[in-house]
């Protein structure tokens, strides 16, 4: 994310100037975007949230510092919220991507696909968020770690409690990755 | 690792990666509009109110011990 921010942007943002909160707002809104569509993976979606992640750093200001990055700053809140979008919803049928720019494999392998994605929505949260950046959006592991404020170590540990988790359940399907 | 790769690229043929680039819609005035919009009362919300009215009815007198902390 951008972060050669103006230090006196980011001293009005955290006075509540509303001028400076827009100014954070069009610089970060597109990287934020991105991120939280990686997590949630639905566009009408991840566009709620970017609004509430928004709104919670506007609402969060006084705690922020800003001799420190606002692009990390905002990411943490927004993969926050998206993370409670997705516990939301976990109930729900569909995690399932409603973007109709992604689209499953058709043929004979739909249905290995079916499989293999419904054993990956049937993840714990905290595991299928991990997942989902590291395996699927192929993002550096630091930076998730960072995102989601947790030790390096205990974001390979989910990957791999993952990816354990998945083989045992596809070869249960009979499916042998 | 390679294993790992193995089932990453079978993950992403069967939930791909996500591509939008940007907002299809400029958010910032859902933004300034979501600091307006009312307060939205949870189950719990109600529950905790409830309780609340039914424990000081029943014992009027702890009215004072709610000010107090209030």
């Amino acid at each position: 994310m951008p972060d050669d921010l103006d230090g006196d942007l980011l001293d009005r943002f955290v006075q509540g100037d509303q001028a400076a909160f827009e100014g954070l707002f069009r610089q970060f809104e597109t990287e934020v975007f991105r991120w939280i569509l990686r997590i949630v993976r639905d566009r009408s979606a991840a566009e709620d949230v970017l609004v509430e992640a928004f709104w919670r750093a506007y609402r969060g200001r006084a705690r922020f510092d800003p001799s420190r990055s606002f692009g990390a700053w905002m990411r943490r809140i927004a993969t926050n919220a998206a993370i409670d979008h997705v516990k939301a919803t976990r109930s729900q049928a569909g995690w399932r991507t409603a973007d109709d720019t992604l689209r499953a494999p058709a043929g004979p392998d739909r249905a290995v696909a079916e499989a293999i994605s419904v054993v990956f929505h049937s993840l714990p949260v905290r595991l299928r968020v991990v997942a989902t950046l590291a395996l699927i959006e192929d993002q550096p592991l630091a930076e998730i770690a960072e995102a989601m404020h947790l030790p390096i170590g205990t974001v390979k540990s989910r990957v791999f409690r993952a990816v354990r988790i998945l083989r045992k359940e596809l070869a249960r399907l009979g499916i042998h990755p | 690792m390679i294993e790992h790769d193995r089932l990453a690229r079978l993950l992403r043929d069967a939930v791909p990666p996500s591509t939008a680039q940007a907002p299809s819609r400029d958010l910032w005035p859902a933004v300034t509009s979501r600091g307006h919009s009312p307060v939205s009362w949870t189950w719990f919300d109600l529950g905790m109110a409830a309780a609340v009215v039914i424990v000081l009815s029943a014992f009027p007198d702890w009215l004072w011990l709610l000010a107090y902390h209030l």
